[in-house]
């Protein structure tokens, strides 16, 4: 069996991929949750905006952190956390510096507010930022005495992919939403072949009535659009991650059935079965002992093509709002820029990660799931050769 | 025509299927609609008022009897969020879905026919490849994300088109309300074709190589016949019964893909009304809104039955022996 490049790379690919949904956000150095203002671009995007950044003085490391701003004033500067009896936060900037707080116990000043801006004598109609920032130059945060105080810098631009509508890292939701998209695909899709294998089986064996009804209940299942009926259920039923898994693999075991029940049913008239079945074997010993196994490579391969659809299925249901708000997904990410105006931001980027993501995972999936198949089926394998010969010929 | 009642007695058992789905999923799955929409604050006896104005006091057997009877004579009641009926409503956005979807199916079957038996007749040309392409990129791209990007960059960076609605807000009148009702149209119509083309048009592809490949074309090509002729009406004739339940099987998946569509583009169809139906636990408008959807892929499965048996004349001749 010749394996193309392409294998190879789909191969690693999806080892990649299950690495780093294993992994998740945080040990990848990603912040889950706010850090930057809404629809933040790419940090590789446009140098000339400024970044968001945060400085970090306190009494057990660094006591002075120095900034070099080419930029024009950040959006928003917020300071939090402690300082002691003897603590004192110092601004020196190009044209000198003043002292941002003595006072002691808990930090939490914002730039915008107006107590802090009288206390440091500056108008209250004036934009603070750009009283901290007024020009480019060294900057920089020093600590007196003993405390913990970081300095919060936001601009706007933040990470690899830039934020969402609510000032989330793009590149952490990515993550989570990989995680999500693999285990709702693949626990689905798992769960519909698991069903279809046993309806598929049940049907081609025992025939007469029980196979004409599961039949019958297949073909309905597939003339009727079930996006509809997803959306219903997933209304009534709740919108967990495990609700949408169960809620996909009810409506997605047709296609395994109907492959696994024609199997069957060449499989029963072989003569080898019949000559089971003349040495005295139990119905239930040749089902599990003899056509099981004879099915399961196809159903493998069955698995890593219906994958693309489960996550297709997932995605569908998560933009339309169908899906847990709190936990981020692909689908989730493309609804939340689609509601929230990333069009009228012009916020490109939080758009074509997801989107990206989607269509790379399932032509990944569909990839491996070809090279399966034809491994289970060499006729299939033997058909694309004689392509290639044909073609070699033309 | 013992064929044609046979998908006809089909088509009725999904359409009661459908009916019978549509009842259970609303009325015994728990979230009982009068303690998710009524205020609980309400006295038990407004509470049995407005059980009874719903009719849901009687026993499920009788609420079904009704239920039946109401769903086939097109009555769906009030809708529970407006108190308006929701037949009116759905009347006036029926006709917005199916000029979505018949155009969209139209197109994108028979752009798809054209490439996958041009892409059949040229193997390795650029054309095969394009197939073969897009062909992946339908199976593999969700259509809401190639719809926003087609949004953003023809609505919103260059303003050819609306950015959403189906139509402008006041419409236009006389011949300019047709023309707005179109221009509002062409994005989500495009989008559908650019998604449905390539899955038909790789079918269509595998199956015209193996037809063209098989000895009665070799046959008619000895007999000298114009390879026009050979290819459509030998090789192609052969495999239209295939195309078309192919395109039957499709038909669920298209119907599915309106609520997507006009979620994206924000279209007053049947679609969204089913979605905002269901986000605001509007059980008779939900409900009317997926019989209606599920009336429409049952009414095309019909349609694809009978030009089935127009095409197919094994089914044709079977039916006349008996």
């Amino acid at each position: 069996m010749r394996f193309a490049m392409r294998h190879w790379i789909s191969a690693a690919a999806f080892v990649l991929l299950a690495a780093i949904a294993a992994l998740g956000p945080g040990p990848l150095g990603l912040k889950e949750g706010i850090v930057a203002p809404p629809y933040s671009k790419p940090n590789w995007l446009d140098r000339s905006t400024a970044p968001s950044v945060e400085l970090h003085v306190s009494s057990s490391g660094d006591a002075e952190e120095t900034i070099f701003w080419d930029y024009s004033p950040p959006l928003r500067v917020s300071f939090t956390g402690v300082l002691d009896e003897d603590g004192l936060i110092r601004w020196t900037r190009p044209g000198g510096g003043f002292i941002l707080s003595r006072t002691p116990g808990e930090v939490d000043l914002d730039a915008r507010d107006i107590p802090f801006k009288r206390a440091l004598d500056i108008s209250p109609f004036e934009n603070m930022p750009s009283v901290i920032f007024p020009e480019r130059g060294e900057y920089a945060l020093s600590l007196d005495g003993s405390g913990d105080v970081r300095m919060r810098i936001e601009g706007g631009r933040w990470g690899i992919l830039g934020t969402d509508h609510r000032g989330r890292d793009i590149a952490a939701l990515f993550v989570q939403g990989l995680r999500v998209s693999l285990i709702v695909g693949v626990a689905a899709t798992l769960i519909a072949t698991l069903l279809g294998m046993s309806f598929g089986l049940l049907s081609g064996y025992a025939g007469g009535f029980t196979d004409a009804f599961i039949m019958r209940a297949a073909d309905v299942l597939l003339s009727i659009p079930t996006l509809p009926i997803l959306m219903v259920l997933a209304g009534i039923w709740g919108k967990g991650l495990w609700n949408l898994v169960m809620i996909l693999s009810i409506f997605s075991w047709m296609g395994t059935a109907r492959t696994v029940r024609a199997m069957t049913l060449s499989l029963r008239g072989a003569s080898w079965v019949e000559g089971l079945r003349a040495i005295g074997a139990g119905r239930n010993y040749i089902l599990c002992r003899h056509l099981v196994p004879e099915t399961l490579p196809l159903l493998l391969a069955n698995v890593a093509l219906g994958v693309p659809g489960a996550i297709l299925a997932e995605a569908g249901l998560s933009f339309l709002g169908l899906s847990d708000p709190r936990l981020p997904s692909w689908g989730r990410m493309l609804h939340d820029a689609h509601t929230f105006g990333a069009f009228t931001s012009g916020a490109w980027w939080s758009i074509l990660p997801a989107g990206a993501g989607i269509s790379m995972i399932c032509l990944i999936f569909l990839d491996i799931g070809r090279k399966l198949e034809e491994m289970a089926d060499p006729r299939l394998a033997a058909e694309t050769r004689h392509k290639v010969i044909e073609e070699a010929e033309a | 025509m013992t064929a044609a009642l046979k998908r006809l007695g089909g088509s009725l058992i999904v359409l009661a299927v459908v009916l019978a789905l549509n009842f259970f999923l609303f009325r015994v799955m728990p979230g009982d609609p009068l303690t998710s929409i009524v205020d609980p604050r309400f006295s038990p006896e407004a509470k049995a008022q407005l059980a009874s104005q719903w009719g849901l006091d009687k026993p499920l057997s009788e609420q079904f009897v009704v239920y039946i009877r109401e769903m086939l004579s097109f009555r769906f009641g009030l809708s529970m969020m407006t108190g308006a009926p929701v037949w009116d409503e759905l009347k006036k956005r029926v006709p917005n879905t199916v000029a979505l979807l018949l155009p969209a199916l139209v197109l994108s079957a028979s752009l798809g026919l054209w490439l996958g038996v041009k892409a059949a007749l040229n193997r390795g040309s650029a054309i095969e490849r394009v197939v073969l392409l897009t062909g992946a990129v339908s199976f593999s791209f969700p259509s809401f994300f190639v719809q926003i990007l087609l949004l953003m960059c023809f609505a919103y960076f260059w303003r050819l088109f609306p950015l959403s609605g189906t139509t402008s807000i006041p419409p236009p009148s006389g011949g300019m309300a047709v023309l707005d009702y179109i221009w509002h149209l062409a994005l989500p119509l495009c989008s559908l074709v650019i998604m449905g083309f390539g899955g038909f048009a790789l079918y269509i592809r595998n199956m015209m190589v193996k037809a063209l490949g098989e000895d009665y074309v070799l046959m008619a090509r000895a007999r000298g016949l114009p390879f026009r002729r050979v290819v459509w009406n030998h090789a192609f004739r052969s495999i239209l019964p295939p195309v078309l339940t192919i395109l039957l099987l499709s038909l669920p998946g298209v119907v599915s893909g309106a609520v997507v569509t006009e979620t994206v583009f924000s279209m007053n169809g049947v679609g969204r009304f089913l979605l905002e139906a269901t986000n605001s636990h509007d059980y008779p408008a939900a409900g009317a809104a997926f019989f209606s959807l599920a009336l429409l892929t049952v009414g095309c499965n019909l349609l694809a039955d009978a030009v089935y048996i127009l095409v197919d004349p094994r089914v044709r001749r079977e039916g006349s022996r008996e």
